[in-house]
């Protein structure tokens, strides 16, 4: 079979859910016309740009009003204002991030309590910082000062991982899946710089399949998120990354690591399909993105895949040539020849900062949008043309953001054409959003990763510099700014 | 004119690849070049050479004339005669000369890389980042000399209008090396043609294609043929050169054991000679990159293979040393060990190598030496052609390829701790703490490059203080310095100091002279 997924006039397309009930709903009706046929019928008027703007506003303020809220969870609050509060104090942050990075390097009390004193030292401009650093180089206060530090960026480690491996994790999971969301794990580690290390990461994505696939026989059936529009939905879902899985991953030479990964990422596959697990593979930085994109494609080509696992791959938003990167997806999906649909997770992209900052010092033109909105454009683009392509039966959309503008552009856009979609969030930053997109019956996803403190904190302090980047949604939710404004188009 | 560097080739994009590969086959196409001796823009036979691929050394790259003491001497008379002309334009005049030859190179990009890639193994990263090079020093050295024309802001009293000027010092010998075969010795030549010397060039006998390309494009700018010229050979001309009484300032980047002789030759007043001559020199290094306990070993160890295996090591501010803090060691030794398994050793041109054959067979038998010298290997990447793919370009079993290899805990005093390898060979030492490894590092006699992975902000200050290199970097490779971001040099044995790129490097090539006039008549101040 080869269908080709050609670009879908916006809007053509039947509207089951424009006025969707915001009770939880059981998966839409199969996209009509099924796999073959690119624009489905139905014959409804396509949406104008100001019904269609009307609609994710009500789309917006429906997930608003299913979010939990923050005065019902003291925790969360203080958070947020510890947060906020970091987000104008750029020195007390740096050095905050600073000592969260640093700190499974301190092998003991007195090296925490060294770098605590230090990194707070000098955060001279903040006021904060200097109180920080008499407590923590004080004769009296100082043990205290970095147990406390201490055991705060493990709790804020805790709330990023679901676990310190794959069994530790099992209960976790199990939990949000008893709440609605399904998972995909994501198994955090050093870097990549050995082949041992590649192998050693190979081994506990195998063991987390087995692992989980035993555990998920016994979780109660999730109807909404075990079948689309498109068929079956695994319930087991493990993200990996390539940069893990060799060290051999070189910019100038995207052979070398397609080669390197081969066998290892094969073999992932296999477990996947002989588990029934679906198989999702991460994408980095733009320096791997040709290795990353022509493995996963050249993988899923081969004779065995041919009917499993289900697998996906990651379209970046953020760069601009994700257009035509997304077409180059969609094309080779229509013509293949897979009997599982293959799932596209669109997410804006996590390593702006190292691009601009990389492109920069080679005086190259940045890869990515350098304006917030020709960026947050671009994904709304990008959704319409993703969700318009599911409709085929041929690709599965995932819709991976935590900007409640996005989500509802995308969701009130699905619910238009009558798509049958997922979203996905970051477990620790996406946790509110998940809650909202259950209550709304929406079906979701959380990326959820695993792995030990040490492994833990660069995916921390990662997360946290994203969070409270002046230019993300959530530190611009977290500031308070209002509704309209958070869902005004870009 | 603000000055930013010279954007790199973006290499990871396949239709820049494409491109470069297409530029290598038109050079090939082309070769061997013809390099003769280059006096007063007249060519000329001399003793016949060739310079030869590294990677495939039955490939002849350049057909060279070598020159001989004489010719020296005929340079150098040249040179002087057409120094009053040339010294009597202004520093702007001749700074658009050198920004023209800037625009030459430019527009030469992938060919001028290509040559470095055939001629002296470059893999094209590097092989790219040296043109780059080669145009950030003519723009950054134009610029400091049209600033040189207003000379230096001085006291003034009534009646009384003092100036500083800057003048060219004369007839400049200018000793390259074929590590940088075009930047450094773009960067020595245009730094002493722009502030008004003129040049004999007498460039590495490995590089002298590269050497052609530059002159060319300096001539081809409107540099004039007296004023500089080509001396390709070994040592008979750059020999006969330092000992010249004619010449001025000897500009040398090289080998410790020659910087040390042309400073001695230099310092003896030759028959005739009215001046002393300056040397401004570059010599070599003994590189120490300190690992703290606290550092992230997911940098360092990235950051250590590129310091010491880029290249084939052959950069004179590559790693050869680590001192990692005796708490870590073990995770680094292991970590380090595992990378540089996985380096693929072959020819410059293909695309997938991480290390590049050495520079020549003696460079080969050196680094040999010193593997054997060093026992039992902790690591060994394998060899050439073992771990490539099929496809790439064939790996010659001539080619002068050494293999990456990491010795742990020699003695201190071991040949491959102390002496300069210029090779892929490092050796990784544990020490109680970074104090401890300050104190290695101060005790060496060379000072050109260092580096630190910490993550104290302290420590990172206290080592700073207390290093005595040129160099420091702080949790990043020890090597590729920039033009105008990181001023390149370092003291001890490592040279006489000037920092190549930096805002005071042409002080070198220059005198300085006071002008006071007297501005009263009939007690008037007219
Ligand atoms: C389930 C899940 C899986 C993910 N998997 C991946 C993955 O495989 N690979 C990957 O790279 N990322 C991945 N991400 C991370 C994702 O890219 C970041 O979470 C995302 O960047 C945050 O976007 P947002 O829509 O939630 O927030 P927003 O606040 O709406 O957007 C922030 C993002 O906008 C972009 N941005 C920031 N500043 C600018 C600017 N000045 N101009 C233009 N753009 C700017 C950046 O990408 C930044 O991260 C995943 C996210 C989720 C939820």
């Amino acid at each position: 079979m080869s269908t080709t997924i050609p670009p879908t006039p916006t809007g053509a397309a039947v509207p089951p859910g424009a006025d969707r009930p915001s009770a939880p709903a059981g998966p839409p009706s199969p996209a009509p016309g099924g796999s073959g046929t690119t624009a489905p019928s139905g014959g409804a008027q396509p949406h104008s740009p100001a019904e269609r703007e009307a609609a994710i506003r009500r789309v917006g303020a429906e997930l608003d009003r299913a979010l939990p809220r923050p005065s019902r969870s003291p925790m969360a609050f203080a958070e947020r204002r510890a947060m906020a509060q970091l987000m104008d104090d750029p020195e007390l942050k740096a050095a905050v991030f600073r000592f969260v990075d640093v700190r499974p390097a301190c092998a003991d009390a007195p090296a925490l309590a060294r770098h605590l004193a230090e990194l707070l030292e000098d955060a001279e401009g903040s006021r904060l910082g200097r109180r920080g650093a008499k407590m923590a180089s004080g004769r009296g206060t100082r043990r205290l000062t970095a147990g406390v530090a201490s055991v705060g960026v493990r709790g804020m480690a805790q709330r990023f991982i679901v676990g310190e491996d794959a069994a530790t994790a099992v209960p976790g999971i199990e939990r949000m899946w008893r709440d609605g969301a399904a998972s995909t794990v994501d198994l955090l580690g050093e870097t990549t710089v050995t082949e041992a290390e590649a192998e050693s990461y190979y081994a506990r994505c195998a063991e987390t399949l087995r692992t989980l696939h035993d555990a998920a026989q016994t979780w109660p059936a999730q109807r909404l998120l075990e079948v689309d529009a498109a068929g079956p939905i695994p319930r087991v879902n493990l993200s990996v990354k390539v940069s893990a899985l060799t060290p051999l991953l070189r910019a100038h030479a995207p052979e070398r690591g397609i080669a390197g990964a081969t066998e290892r990422l094969r073999g992932l596959l296999r477990i996947a399909r002989d588990t029934g697990a679906h198989l999702h593979v991460d994408m980095e930085s733009f320096d791997t993105r040709e290795s990353i994109t022509e493995l996963t494609l050249r993988l899923l080509s081969e004779p065995e895949f041919q009917a499993g696992p289900s697998a996906g791959i990651v379209l970046q938003g953020y760069l601009t040539e994700s257009p035509e990167h997304l077409e180059r997806l969609l094309s080779w999906a229509g013509s293949s020849n897979r009997s599982s649909p293959f799932t596209i997770r669109l997410v804006k992209g996590a390593y702006w900062d190292h691009e601009v900052i990389d492109a920069t010092r080679h005086g190259w033109a940045p890869p990515v949008f350098q304006d917030r909105r020709a960026c947050d454009r671009n994904y709304e683009a990008l959704s319409r043309r993703l969700i318009d392509a599911s409709l085929t039966g041929r690709v599965r959309a995932a819709i991976a953001s935590h900007n409640l503008r996005s989500i509802a552009a995308a969701a009130a856009y699905a619910d238009e054409v009558g798509a049958d979609i997922e979203f996905q969030v970051l477990r620790g930053l996406g946790d509110e959003t998940m809650q909202a997109l259950v209550k709304t019956g929406r079906r979701v996803r959380c990326y959820s990763p695993v792995g030990d403190l040490v492994a833990g904190m660069a995916y921390l302090v990662r997360r946290l510099l994203e969070n409270t980047s002046n230019d993300s949604f959530l530190s611009a939710q977290a500031k308070g700014t209002d509704l309209d404004t958070l869902l005004e188009a870009p | 004119m603000t000055f930013i560097n010279e954007p790199a080739l973006e290499l990871r994009r396949a239709e820049v690849r494409d491109r470069a590969t297409a530029a290598l086959a038109d050079l090939d196409a082309r070769l061997p070049i013809d390099v003769p001796v280059l006096i007063d823009g007249r060519p000329a036979p001399g003793t016949p050479f060739d310079s030869v691929d590294p990677g495939n050394p039955a490939t002849v790259v350049a057909r060279v004339q070598g020159a001989s003491a004489a010719q020296a001497d005929t340079a150098v008379a040249a040179a002087a005669a057409a120094y009053p002309e040339w010294s009597a334009r202004t520093g702007h005049e001749r700074a658009e000369i050198v920004r023209r030859a800037a625009a030459l190179l430019r527009s030469n990009r992938l060919g001028a890389a290509a040559l470095a890639v055939r001629e002296c193994g470059k893999p094209w990263a590097d092989a790219d980042a040296d043109v780059c090079e080669a145009i950030d020093f003519l723009e950054y050295y134009a610029n400091g000399a049209a600033a040189m024309d207003d000379g230096q802001p001085l006291l003034q009293m009534p009646g009384e209008r003092n100036a500083l000027r800057y003048v060219g010092r004369g007839v400049t010998a200018v000793i390259a090396p074929w590590n940088f075969p075009l930047a450094i010795a773009t960067g020595m030549v245009s730094a002493a043609l722009v502030t008004g010397n003129t040049v004999v060039f007498k460039p590495a006998e490995q590089a002298p294609a590269c050497a052609r390309l530059v002159v060319d494009a300096l001539h081809a700018a409107g540099v004039p043929h007296g004023a500089l010229a080509l001396l390709p050979g070994g040592d008979e001309p750059g020999k006969a050169l330092v000992a010249h009484p004619g010449v001025h300032t000897i500009a040398f980047t090289g080998s410790c054991a020659a910087g040390l002789s042309i400073l001695e030759t230099a310092a003896r007043l030759a028959p005739g000679q009215r001046h002393i001559k300056r040397v401004v020199a570059e010599m070599g290094g003994k590189n120490c990159v300190v690992v703290d306990e606290d550092a992230d070993l997911d940098d360092a160890v990235p950051g250590i293979v590129a310091s010491a295996f880029a290249f084939a090591g052959q950069k004179c501010s590559a790693a050869s040393r680590v001192l990692v803090h005796e708490a870590i060691a073990d995770d680094l030794i292991e970590r380090l060990s595992g990378a540089i398994a996985t380096l693929q050793v072959g020819p410059a041109e293909d695309f997938a190598t991480d290390v590049p054959p050495v520079i020549d067979r003696e460079a080969q038998e050196r680094v040999a030496s010193y593997v054997d010298k060093g026992g039992a290997p902790a690591a060994q990447a394998p060899a050439a052609g073992d771990a490539a793919a099929d496809g790439g370009p064939a790996v010659s079993s001539d080619g002068y390829y050494a293999r990456p290899t990491l010795f742990v805990d020699l003695p201190e005093d071991h040949p491959v701790v102390t002496e300069e390898i210029f090779g892929p060979v490092l050796a990784v030492q544990r020490v109680p703490s970074i104090d401890a490894a300050c104190e290695i590092v101060d005790a060496g006699t060379f000072a050109l490059t260092g580096g630190i992975y910490s993550r104290s902000p302290r420590t990172i200050e206290s080592f700073v203080r207390r290093s005595p290199v040129g160099n420091v970097y702080v949790n990043q490779p020890i090597t590729g310095a920039m033009v105008g971001r990181q001023p390149f040099g370092g003291g001890r044995l490592s040279g006489t100091g000037p920092k190549a790129g930096g805002p005071d490097y042409l002080l070198q090539f220059v005198e300085a002279r006071s002008v006071s006039e007297d501005t009263v008549r009939h007690g008037l101040v007219v």
